[in-house]
């Protein structure tokens, strides 16, 4: 589903010096399969799976997903992927204050409209049911545990079937129980057949990985 | 409700909106107050030759001259191409008060209702309420609409004018013009206020010395010209055949009226571009300032699909529905604050006029700037990358 192929980056620093943070990354899931990206804090991980999802551009290489190369589309192309192709889970939740917990979830549809509203609104309820959050779907951001709110997340990232899941640090703000049951939600979606990429330097998010990697000097290494 | 939660969460943006809106509206409608001013006073004098005696009078009406005499009207009236002259009486009503500042004199005006207004832009002036004048009417009068509203005065009522009790038997509609703070009576009658107003002219006519009678007593008249005439060809003639009278030129009168008043013209033209500046700055950056503070949420939805275009659409619905309530907000408390000055501060003068086309001009001003301002904010956070957009607004 998902095929990397000498991915590099750099940014720059405040000096002008060029600082590279990717240096040839290779990476290839498959649907069904969960990656797991390990590595220190500021060692490129979230660079990494932003590149990954077209949410920064990379300097070179390629970025395939299925039989797209993605990583040529322009602006417009590369929104469009992502709607099709990708759902995000990230460390912070990014759900938007104004909108209630369901509303969020419904926004993943507003721009990819593949069904009916109904039917989008019944598959968002459903989500919501299966994570417990139904009596939560009124509730704003705000009136939510963090745990609560990275459920809504997923139910957001999930809600229109994406073959690939990109989860930056999706346990970071969470206790053990409310990462546990993210973790597991993730597992769920490889078993039902999407590509799961996580980013995390907590070492249960590599429970029933199907790859383990550690980026080191800009590039992946099996460990 | 959905739209109703989105202008919850512009609410500071609404308030910042309205509040510009509210100060373009406000200095707007003072300059469209004066505009009036000035286009009602060029109306009038272009609608009528106003002639009054050669010499120094009472320093009132619109030509500042002396006495008119009866004899002097008869013989106006005789100059060919003049249909109609009716004789005048202009006073102020308080004597003691400064004559400089005329835009606010309040005036005792007398007309001769005997012959029809020759002024051919004001034929009738607009009764609110009540009636007119009428030829043979004594001791009654009809008041502006600021005389009356700083006096509380309606038809029925009573007023004071030099000892004499008059009633009031109409209410002129606001016309923004100087008949606003006139006190209209017979012509009789304002002769009579004259004498008692002036101990100079009572002496003079005790004494018997001069041969003047009441129907002497005018400080000017209107002259009206006949169909198919050049106004300003039968005032040139009626300086040339009638001797002591000093005539103004309709044409003459109204540019010296334009150049006494191009002060408050470029004072105009000054309020009405920092109206522009100062209201439209605040507009704009409020409005962009909003679209900046969502720069996460934008990112968010670049990452769940959302394109350049989808967001373009979205932020212009909403910029229009935020600038559009501001907008009328600051259009309502614009109006409810030139009431208010009006009402309890201004002593019943009218200070604001709000016209159809300072609102509408201020809403289309208000609602077009806030959607580019809303716009030009977009391009700036889609010209990021997602990730970019969404590390910013953290």
């Amino acid at each position: 589903m998902l095929r990397a192929a000498s991915v590099v980056k750099s940014y720059r620093a405040p000096s002008g010096a060029a600082i590279r943070v990717l240096a040839g990354v290779d990476l290839t899931v498959k649907g069904g399969e969960i990656a797991v990206v390990t590595g220190p804090s500021g060692s490129g991980k979230s660079t990494l799976l932003n590149v990954l999802g077209l949410l920064e551009d990379s300097d070179g290489g390629e970025i395939w997903f299925e039989d797209s190369r993605v990583s040529a589309l322009g602006r417009a192309g590369k929104s469009r992927a992502r709607g099709r192709y990708v759902g995000f889970l990230f460390q912070s939740f990014l759900l938007l204050p104004s909108l209630t917990a369901l509303e969020n979830v419904l926004l993943a549809a507003r721009y990819v409209r593949r069904a009916s509203a109904g039917a989008i609104r019944r598959r968002a309820v459903e989500l919501m049911q299966e994570v417990g959050m139904a009596d939560r779907m009124d509730h704003f951001p705000a009136q939510l545990s963090g745990g609560e709110q990275q459920r809504v997340a997923f139910c957001r990232a999930v809600l229109n079937d994406p073959p690939l899941l990109l989860a930056d640090e999706p346990t970071g703000n969470l206790d053990d129980a409310n990462g546990a049951v993210i973790l597991a939600a993730l597992r769920g979606r490889a078993r039902a057949g999407a590509a799961v990429v996580v980013v995390s330097h907590r070492p249960e998010a590599a429970v029933g990985a199907s790859a383990l990697y550690r980026l080191r000097g800009g590039v992946l290494e099996t460990p | 409700m959905r739209a109703l939660r989105l202008l919850r969460g512009y609410v500071f943006t609404v308030v910042g909106i309205g509040i510009g809106v509210a100060g373009l509206v406000s200095l707007g409608a003072m300059s469209e107050r004066i505009v009036r001013f000035i286009e009602g006073g060029d109306r009038f004098v272009l609608g009528q030759i106003s002639v009054a005696g050669r010499g120094m009078g009472m320093g009132t009406g619109f030509t500042a001259g002396g006495l008119l005499p009866a004899a002097t009207i008869r013989a106006i009236a005789e100059v060919p191409g003049v249909q109609a002259v009716q004789a005048q009486i202009m006073l102020p009503l308080d004597p003691s008060t400064s004559q400089f500042m005329t835009l606010t004199q309040e005036l005792v005006m007398g007309v001769d209702l005997s012959v029809p207004t020759p002024n051919r832009h004001y034929r009738t002036l607009p009764v609110r309420s009540g009636r007119f004048l009428r030829d043979g009417d004594r001791k009654v009068a009809v008041v502006g609409a600021s005389f009356a509203a700083s006096r509380g005065l309606e038809v029925g009522s009573h007023i004071t004018l030099e000892d004499e009790d008059y009633e009031v038997v109409g209410v002129l509609d606001r016309m923004l013009t100087a008949p606003d703070r006139f006190v209209m009576v017979s012509i009789a009658d304002a002769r009579a206020q004259w004498v008692a107003k002036d101990r100079l002219l009572r002496t003079v006519l005790a004494s018997g010395g001069m041969a003047l009678t009441a129907g002497d007593l005018n400080t000017g008249a209107a002259v009206g010209w006949r169909d198919g005439q050049d106004p300003d060809a039968v005032a040139v003639r009626i300086k040339e055949r009638v001797p002591g009278v000093n005539v103004q030129l309709p044409s003459e009168l109204s540019r010296l009226l334009r150049q006494s008043t191009q002060f408050f013209s470029a004072l105009l033209v000054g309020i009405g571009a920092l109206a522009f500046v100062i209201g439209g700055l605040s507009l704009a950056n409020t409005m962009a300032a909003a679209v900046f503070e969502r720069i996460r949420d934008f990112g968010v939805k670049r990452a769940l699909g959302a394109t350049d275009l989808q967001l373009g659409r979205e932020v212009l619905a909403e910029s229009l529905a935020v600038t559009m309530v501001g907008g009328v907000g600051g259009i309502v408390l614009a109006r409810g604050l030139g009431w208010f000055i009006d009402r309890y501060l201004a002593q019943a003068q009218q200070l604001f006029h709000f016209s159809p086309r300072l609102l509408g001009g201020a809403l289309v001003f208000s609602v077009l700037l806030g959607a580019a301002a809303a716009i030009y904010a977009t391009a700036r956070i889609v010209a990021l990358s997602p990730a970019e957009a969404i590390r910013r607004g953290a």
